[in-house]
């Protein structure tokens, strides 16, 4: 196969995956668009816990250094020679500028080395179909609830690469307010593991604080969450802090599951399906299926590891792209603040 | 051997496929897109302006910096990955040494400068040695007037090369008898890099991809603001 006859696009096509968009560096190859022959993560956790973020040139240069070991680990793992690899599919955006040019740069460098197509990736839309890669029967028309440090959004996905939005956080992402609110209660970095760790010593009813837009809408708003649960800590300085992290994520994933159910309802969708980096979180798991049995919808729940960041989404939605767009001009670059079109 | 060299570390864009005649072809560009956009097209280009197919490489040399770190990424991100693909082994070449080896007929020591921004450079001095230069101080950054501090120590008349001493020219040339090497040299080149890569690769002097390092010189900005934290996040795991 080379990249000058136009690739057909089958269920034998094998796509080399390549994410490093934020704080994971993360290969995998995908065959046929849902099958995921073999897939890598390395995570930067370590590296960038003790400034209680991610500092983009710390995950710049650990993605210099991680990459080509992961790379070279799924051809490993999957047991084929590069000849075998039928294009190359890359996150150009959104995320760290710095960290996105890593992954670009490598991914076009191989798909010309290999003279393979390159496809370059948005990571919102690798987070939509993370779930078809552990059940492809998913059917259309779904609502899918986007929850990640920067994103907290109810798409509906139409069809592939047809896409809606029902409403976004007009202020914080769900997954900012955990981070914020673990930082304010000296708890660890990243927030969300952490605050979820610390609620299941606490009582969820402790406090009540706002849900906010609650019966409003499908936006969301969680900067008023965040400031008053520090209000109530500075007026109550001994309060149990897993009381308040519990009482806290009550109140966010209270919010996110009656939204994601409101919507998945409005647009008669025929299941609702969770992910993103939040989309971890023991409790928002537990509720969200919960809701979908309430309500009678077919929910689906990838596994933690397809949630957070990793390849196997970005191969799998560069098979996709392959076969309805073709591959991406090597003149690409990297473009930090991509957004998912919709329709 | 062919050697595919690349040259990212500073605002230049350089690319240049050398063997044992010499530099065989060259592209460079030091304005307009930028690296990532530039670099793979380039050499693309360049293998089939030159009718050479990139499997025909035996090493892949790169400039490690020290340089905008970005970029330079870049240049190293595409060369691991084009090293790793062909199973060659590499060999890395400092921006300085390729701003310094041009100059290596001038009668006198060299000031090989690169422009750190922030107001900062990166610099070393070499002198001129039969068939080459020898670097004699370490790569270092500091700033234009720790430079003309050490220019002025020296008393002697220093060539300054690099985009660094062009940037600062009237700061340095105010305090000291320097003379500058010609605009167009001062970008490191993926000609030097080729040709200086070939005396290396026949020495086998070289190393496996997976641990060629840049020389950054300066330890990350370890800043958090939730405002670029945020952007950085956008597509970010919890
Ligand atoms: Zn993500």
């Amino acid at each position: 196969m080379t990249a000058d006859e136009p690739l057909t696009v089958t269920d034998s096509t094998l796509v080399l995956g390549i994410e490093t968009s934020c704080d994971e560096t993360a290969a995998a190859l995908v065959m046929g668009g849902y099958d995921v022959v073999a897939s890598a993560v390395s995570t930067q956790i370590d590296l960038h816990a003790q400034f209680g973020g991610v500092v983009p040139e710390i995950a710049s240069r650990a993605h210099l250094d991680l990459l080509n070991p992961m790379v070279a680990r799924v051809i490993v793992e999957a047991g084929i020679t590069d000849d075998r690899i039928d294009a190359v599919a890359c996150t150009v955006g959104p995320g760290l500028i710095g960290a996105l040019l890593v992954g670009v740069s490598a991914a076009k460098a191989l798909a010309l080395t290999w003279d393979v197509p390159f496809v370059g990736i948005n990571h919102m839309e690798a987070h939509l179909y993370a779930a078809f890669l552990e059940d492809p029967t998913l059917e259309f028309p779904m609502v899918v609830l986007l929850v990640s440090g920067g994103h907290t959004m109810l798409i509906e996905m139409q069809d592939h690469g047809r896409y809606r939005l029902l409403g976004q956080t007009i202020d914080d992402a769900a997954g900012e307010a955990f981070d914020k609110v673990a930082r304010f209660l000296g708890l660890d970095y990243p927030g969300g593991p952490a605050i979820d760790r610390e609620a299941v010593h606490g009582d969820p009813e402790a406090i009540n604080f706002p849900r906010s837009m609650l019966h409003e809408g499908l936006d969301f708003s969680f900067s008023g969450l965040k400031t008053s649960v520090m209000n109530y800590v500075r007026k109550h300085p001994d309060v149990s802090t897993a009381d308040v992290a519990a009482s806290f994520q009550a109140a966010v994933v209270d919010v996110l599951v009656t939204k994601a159910r409101r919507a998945a309802e409005q647009a008669g969708a025929r299941g609702l399906v969770l992910g993103g980096g939040v989309a971890a979180n023991s409790l928002l798991r537990e509720r969200f299926l919960s809701v979908c049995t309430d309500a009678g919808i077919q929910g689906f729940l990838p596994s933690r590891a397809m949630c957070t960041d990793n390849a196997a989404m970005i191969a799998a939605v560069g098979w996709h792209r392959l076969r309805s767009d073709g591959p991406t001009a090597l003149d690409a670059g990297a473009y930090p603040n991509l957004r998912l079109q919709f329709m | 051997m062919l050697i595919l060299g690349i040259e990212t570390a500073t605002q230049q864009v350089s690319v240049a496929i050398g063997g044992h005649e010499g530099v065989l072809g060259m592209f460079e560009v030091s304005r307009g897109r930028r690296h990532a956009e530039t670099l793979v097209p380039a050499i693309e280009f360049l293998c089939r302006q030159a009718d050479i197919e990139i499997c025909e490489f035996g090493a892949i040399a790169v400039d490690i910096g020290p340089g905008l770190f970005t970029g330079m990424r870049v240049g190293l991100a595409a060369g691991k990955a084009i090293a790793q693909a062909l199973r060659v082994p590499m060999i890395g070449i400092s921006s300085l040494d390729l701003l310094a080896f041009p100059l290596r007929h001038a009668d006198r020591t060299i000031a090989a400068v690169i422009d750190a921004r922030k107001g900062e450079l990166f610099y070393a001095f070499y002198r001129p040695v039969p068939g080459g230069v020898q670097r004699v101080t370490d790569p270092q950054v500091s700033s234009v007037d720790d430079l003309v501090a050490d220019l002025m120590a020296r008393g002697q008349n220093v060539v300054c090369v690099g985009d660094g001493a062009l940037r600062y020219r009237d700061e340095i040339s105010s305090g000291t008898m320097c003379d500058f090497a010609e605009q167009f040299l001062s970008h490191p080149s993926a000609a030097p890099l080729v040709q200086l890569a070939h005396a290396r690769a026949l020495r086998e002097d070289w190393v496996n991809p997976r641990d060629i390092q840049p020389m950054y010189l300066r330890a990350p900005d370890a800043q958090i603001n939730w405002a670029t934290r945020a952007a950085g996040r956008a597509g970010g795991a919890t």
